[in-house]
């Protein structure tokens, strides 16, 4: 009985804490596969939560919240898109400003609507139901199937991207433009426009990802983000650019959460920054390529069109 | 060769654009830290300036945005200037603390455990400013620890826990373990065992302060443990806690919360049975009251605990009704106990001297 309690909410502990980095990680995968690393996620993420909270506060729906949510995080992957794109200015640091603007400005509306020292806002909650059938399952059913709606979007998400990216033209393009922009270009792709859509998209996946945080926790407070859209450029990396592997990635992400808590609960006297070392660990073992590989889109990063030309 | 120095070239482009890059980054960065400038638009001159120092947003409606209220009370009674920054990392401390010092802020408030070194550093430099910091473990002549007797009033609400438990364990979700938050779950702790000393007791540290996912997994963790009277000593994360507990209390599991640090019966007032509380503002208000009658005691901590009414265990009206009437005049005495130090309430000792042992 102790040990099935144990899994249970191990377990679905993990899962509840992969959602945010799984959301996020599927969008920025897609971004990544175009070329483009936008490390400016958070940014969007943290404009996600805070219009999902805005939008949930003002019509107290959770569906509007979540359109609003995934619309803000959009909104400020356009403005990374338009300097990246349209400027040609370097990923990286333009990624950057993108994030601490982000996290600056979300800052300062929230301060603006609810007063410098803040007031506790109250929104509607995500609540978990559960799956018919699936439900019931022993151990499986109370991991998987009794979540929030939010984690049935990570399912559904997961194949749907996997099937765009592997077996549709656009995921080719997507791919081929990620590998090699002069290539693709001169087969007639439109370089910027795919990139464009899929900075955008992913954008839009991180605000999801930031509304689930506000939604989950029924609030909204300030870097409520916490680093998550960085963690999230990790699990990509650890899911090797795959929405199967990141999901899984992502599970792990969590997992090493979840797992500091069940240890502390259980009176373990382990230090608990261990646990949330050892996915890192991993990422770096990913990227050494040890075990097989994790290669990333040949022209992730760099600039295009190429300067000088 | 021609490829060599072309790349030289641009490699030395890209530096640049680099650091203006990064200038521009660090511009907004600092642009955001800051704070309302506050000031008085009367012709009365202020009499001093005092300003304060957070590491977190004061739209918490906790620990920061309480200090936020204490120099907004200084400004009002004392016409002092006011001036308030957020600083995002340790390196920063230094500067900012600095940049008031020469800028005629003659009382600081360094308002986190964070600050003490940077504090005793820039002490030294200025010694005709007084640094106050809050929670802070290292004293010197005019770097003064403001020590918030917390565990007090925890030790209070632990005596509360250990009576509404059902369960026999009671839990606490903690932000990151620092001495100050540790001694506040030292008390509780001593104030269940005290009732009963079989109850158990779970401790959960988030590691951070405002991660509100965190915090609500973590006592999700706990309820599912069997936990039924929860407390917490983190910040804007507390909400998660509450969340949590509410959550659980929905799907039929009786679990009860605990407020912390501030009076937080009214954020979730159908589930919290009252808050273990210092009165932030207050404490301010007397050390400015103190400093400019220069009252205040120099290379001496300042406490703010029962005796003087800053720290305190509140009940939640709202659920005022769940309290046994035997309990409530329990909490009185044990609130007088504390003031004439009938009760030892355990403490953590981090005081320390700077540049020695205290």
């Amino acid at each position: 009985m102790v040990e099935s309690f144990s899994l249970v909410v191990f377990f679905g502990a993990a899962i509840r804490l992969a959602v945010p980095l799984a959301l996020a990680a599927l969008g920025e995968s897609i971004t990544e596969r175009s070329g483009v690393l936008n490390i400016g996620i958070e940014g969007s993420m943290i404009a996600g939560a805070l219009c999902a909270a805005l939008a949930a506060l003002k019509w107290s729906s959770i569906l509007l919240g979540m359109v609003f949510g995934a619309l803000g995080g959009g909104l400020v992957a356009l403005v990374f898109a338009i300097f990246v794109l349209g400027l040609n200015t370097d990923q990286i640091i333009t990624g950057t400003a993108t994030t601490l603007a982000g996290l600056g400005f979300t800052g300062a509306l929230y301060q603006a609507r609810f007063g410098m020292t803040g007031s506790v806002i109250t929104l509607p909650v995500l609540r978990s139901f559960e799956v018919p059938i699936l439900g019931d399952l022993p151990i499986l059913g109370p991991i998987f199937f009794q979540q929030s709606v939010t984690v049935y979007l990570v399912y559904l998400l997961i194949p749907t991207l996997w099937y765009l990216l592997f077996n549709t033209s656009w995921g080719l393009e997507l791919r081929s433009v990620g590998e090699s922009p002069e290539v693709a270009e001169e087969a007639g792709i439109r370089v910027l426009l795919v990139r464009f859509i899929a900075i955008v998209s992913g954008g839009l996946m991180a605000g999801l990802a930031g509304a689930h945080l506000a939604l989950d926790s029924g609030t909204f407070i300030e870097n409520m983000s916490g680093g998550r859209g960085f963690i999230a450029i990790a699990v990509v990396v650890l899911g090797r650019w795959n929405p199967v592997w990141i999901a899984i990635a992502a599970v792990f992400f969590g997992a090493a959460s979840a797992l500091q808590f069940v240890f502390q609960s259980l009176g373990s006297n382990l230090p608990f920054p261990l646990f949330l070392m050892l996915p890192y660990l991993l990422t770096l073992i990913a990227l050494s390529g040890w075990f097989g590989r994790a290669k990333a889109p040949a022209a992730l990063t760099l600039p295009w069109p190429t300067k000088g030309r | 060769m021609e490829s060599t120095r072309e790349r030289t070239v641009l490699l030395k482009i890209a530096k640049k654009k680099t650091m203006i890059s990064l200038t521009l980054i660090l511009a907004m960065m600092s642009c955001r830290d800051i704070g309302v400038e506050g000031g008085r638009n009367d012709n009365e001159v202020p009499s001093f300036g005092v300003a304060l120092l957070t590491s977190g947003p004061v739209s918490d409606a906790g620990w920061y945005g309480s200090a936020y209220e204490g120099i907004q009370l200084i400004e009002e009674r004392f016409g002092a200037r006011i001036s308030h920054q957020q600083t995002n990392t340790p390196a920063e401390f230094d500067e900012v603390l600095r940049a008031y010092a020469t800028s005629g802020y003659s009382l600081i408030f360094a308002h986190g455990f964070e600050y003490q070194d940077a504090a005793v550093r820039v002490g030294q430099e200025f010694p005709e400013v007084t640094i106050v910091v809050s929670s802070g473990g290292r004293v010197a002549d005019n770097v003064i620890p403001l020590i918030f007797e917390l565990e007090e009033g925890s030790y209070m609400a632990g005596v509360v826990a250990a009576k509404m438990t059902k369960s026999g364990t009671i839990g606490m979700v903690g932000g990151v373990a620092i001495p100050p938050a540790e001694a506040t779950f030292v008390g509780f702790e001593a104030g269940a065992m005290s009732v009963d000393p079989e109850v158990q007791v779970l401790v959960n540290w988030i590691g951070s302060w405002d991660d509100v996912a965190m915090a609500k997994e973590a006592a999700v963790t706990l309820i599912r443990r069997g936990v039924d009277v929860l407390i917490h000593n983190t910040d804007a994360a507390s909400f998660g806690v509450f969340q949590a507990v509410r959550e659980a209390r929905e799907s039929g599991v009786e679990v009860w919360a605990m407020g912390m640090n501030r009076d937080q019966n009214d954020v979730a007032s159908e589930v919290i049975l009252g808050s273990a509380i210092i009165r932030i503002p207050e404490a301010f208000v007397q050390i400015a009251t103190l400093w400019s009658e220069g009252q205040l005691t120099p290379g001496e901590a300042h406490y703010a605990g029962g005796r003087s009414g800053a720290a305190d265990y509140v009940v939640n009206p709202n659920l005022s009704d769940k309290y046994d009437p035997e309990l409530i005049a329990e909490i009185d005495s044990i609130r007088l106990g504390i003031a004439d130090g009938l009760i030892a309430v355990p403490r953590i000792e981090f005081l320390e001297r700077a540049g020695g042992s205290f």
